[in-house]
């Protein structure tokens, strides 16, 4: 392959790069713009096409305005809180279903199946009442209890994924005389890797980005991220400042962009172990 | 298991210590996939139930004591409610424009980063990023995007036709919410799409261009077909989202730059569940609201049953590796 790409006949060169060169330029122009507007001077905000130099200063007032340390530590708290539940509550119950046969066993797979169905809102509503009901509002408890209900995408990526597993590692295990929950803590668990990144960036990124659930379920000061920066940042006056919303908008997406940099591969392959190709 | 014991005849130390065996190990499983079966039931089943119950009455989501039975009153009411007529049509028509399009174009990007290029990886993370982008801030990245003062959309029309002033949230609120959509799943939708397109064997391909087939030809006849369960479920999943798209609209709507983001939407972007959003809890008309929900729901449903009735003469599931 690599000695073809050389002699590639400039045509065809064009061919193949023009259109993704291109669709990469649309897609990230936006993003690229959200950088250029947070780093202008306010006053330049509707003047000029480019920043005059670059004003860092608004990054440092979009953490004091918003009170944004406060915040992203609500964010982080209940992120990870739901993440670390969901994920290890998920790997357990997809190791029930991989390697566990009781009458009904395929009947609740296909209930797992159907709930990822069900829409969000319809779901959300009578919970949201159910919370109201136990006095559940403006606490975290909505999330621990999500979290330790497993979520029904990382519970058919386990199943599928320890599916793979070979069983004599089982066999061997119980002939020490290990029980499920130890065969699952020490053999299959830790041999998750991938699967645990997958679910867990996940079951992270949904916590940190949902704005619905925050915004109806908690008070503004316990609120999250998403909450705090749906407001815009205004001056004294009441005037929007564009420029401090836009960085306050990179500093809310950066730990998400750092963070998939990095798992890129995983997120890649988490997708092909849920055999989504059917 | 257990029936078949009963049928052949054994020697009864054997038959229980089989039924022993056979409820332990039934035991074990239930109690693995307890956490999951008790949110199921806690989380799920009871407030669906409580939801479907809630529909036919008047309940406001504050105190019991006034509820009482309406009938199918609620029900009634929703075929009655213009606005509900409106807003699906709205949400009807968003969707037959972002799934098609969304679809080809997460398809398109797919082939593109598939093929042998230099910094595939690298582009691979642009087309995705925007779909891990969380939805605050990709909103709030359009609407300063086609902000008619500081927005670039403006600033390249004005290079082009000087006088221009769009005002694109304003005037074309739906082109932007379609806009904005298509940008945010085309990276989830391209990822889908590339471990079908690695799930094909490349031999397949390399036959048919032996045999003459033209790359265009090896697409059409090869790709495509083999790739019609992953179009298939990127479609449906695609035509489940579009339906309940709520949070965009609401977050888009104008007002001093999202300051209050309990505003209603322009009437354009005024979508079938923003309605019911705003009739549960601005209006605090849970039942109402409970019944205009699971009308979406049948909508959604009796959609999904279609597009498998169809797959049938379309999706290609022959192929065994």
């Amino acid at each position: 392959m690599a000695v073809r790409r050389r002699s590639l006949a400039p045509a065809e060169m064009g061919l193949r790069y023009g259109p993704v060169v291109l669709a990469a330029a649309v897609f990230a122009l936006p993003i690229f713009w959200l950088l250029v507007t947070s780093l202008k001077r306010q006053s330049e905000y509707a003047s000029s096409l480019l920043p005059s130099a670059l004003e860092w200063a608004n990054y440092a007032l979009a953490v004091e305005l918003a009170n944004f340390v406060h915040f992203a530590t609500n964010s982080l708290i209940l992120s990870t809180t739901y993440a670390v539940l969901a994920v290890f509550v998920s790997a357990l119950v997809g190791y029930g279903f991989a390697r566990h046969r009781a009458p009904g066993h395929s009947k609740l797979f296909v209930l797992v199946i159907a709930t990822w169905m069900v829409p969000n809102l319809v779901l959300f509503v009578p919970q949201f009442v159910l919370f109201a009901r136990l006095g559940l509002t403006d606490t975290y408890w909505p999330w621990i209890l999500w979290g330790l209900s497993g979520s029904p995408f990382a519970i058919f990526l386990f199943r599928q994924f320890f599916a793979t597993f070979p069983r004599e590692l089982d066999d061997a295990a119980e002939v020490d005389g290990a029980g499920p929950l130890r065969i699952f803590l020490q053999i299959y668990l830790p041999n998750a890797g991938p699967a645990i990144a997958a679910s867990a960036i996940f079951m992270f990124l949904w916590v940190w980005g949902d704005w619905l659930y925050p915004a109806l379920l908690l008070r503004q000061d316990n609120a999250t991220l998403a909450v705090r920066m749906a407001n815009a940042y205004v001056d004294p006056h009441g005037n929007p400042l564009q420029t401090v919303t836009m960085a306050g908008v990179v500093l809310y997406v950066l730990p998400l962009i750092v963070f998939f940099a990095f798992a890129q591969r995983y997120i890649v392959r988490g997708i092909v172990t849920t055999g989504i190709k059917g | 298991m257990a029936g078949a014991t009963h049928v052949l005849p054994r020697a009864w130390p054997r038959t229980t210590a089989w039924r022993r065996r056979g409820f332990r190990r039934a035991v074990t499983f239930y109690l693995l996939i307890s956490p999951w079966l008790l949110g199921f039931v806690l989380l799920g089943a009871v407030p669906l139930a409580g939801a479907f119950v809630m529909s036919f009455t008047n309940y406001d989501g504050l105190n019991l004591d006034y509820v009482r039975f309406v009938g199918t009153d609620n029900y009634a009411r929703a075929f009655g409610d213009s606005d509900a007529q409106y807003a699906l049509g709205r949400t009807l028509l968003l969707m037959a424009v972002v799934v098609p399009v969304g679809l080809a174009l997460q398809l398109a990007l797919a082939l593109m980063v598939n093929q042998p290029i230099r910094f595939s990886n690298v582009f691979r993370t642009i087309f995705y990023l925007p779909y891990v982008i969380p939805v605050v801030a990709a909103v709030w990245i359009w609407k300063i995007f086609v902000d008619p003062t500081g927005g670039l959309v403006n600033a390249a029309a004005g290079a082009v036709f000087p006088e221009a002033n769009w005002r694109l949230l304003v005037e074309y609120p739906t082109a932007v919410l379609a806009v904005l959509t298509i940008w945010g799943a085309a990276g989830g939708g391209m990822v889908v799409f590339l471990a079908g397109l690695q799930g094909i064997p490349a031999e397949y391909r390399e036959a048919a261009m032996i045999d003459g087939a033209s790359r265009a030809q090896v697409t059409r006849y090869i790709t495509l077909p083999l790739l019609t369960p992953v179009i298939f479920f990127n479609l449906v999943t695609g035509i489940i989202v579009a339906l309940q798209i709520l949070v965009q609209p609401m977050l888009l709507s104008p007002g001093i730059l999202g300051l209050n983001p309990g505003t209603v939407p322009p009437r354009d972007n005024y979508l079938y569940a923003v309605h019911a959003y705003i009739e549960i809890f601005t209006k605090q008309l849970f039942g109402y609201g409970s019944a205009l929900l699971w009308l979406l729901f049948a909508v959604v449903l009796g959609l999904t049953l279609l597009l498998f009735k169809t797959s049938r003469r379309w999706v290609f599931y022959g192929v065994e590796p």
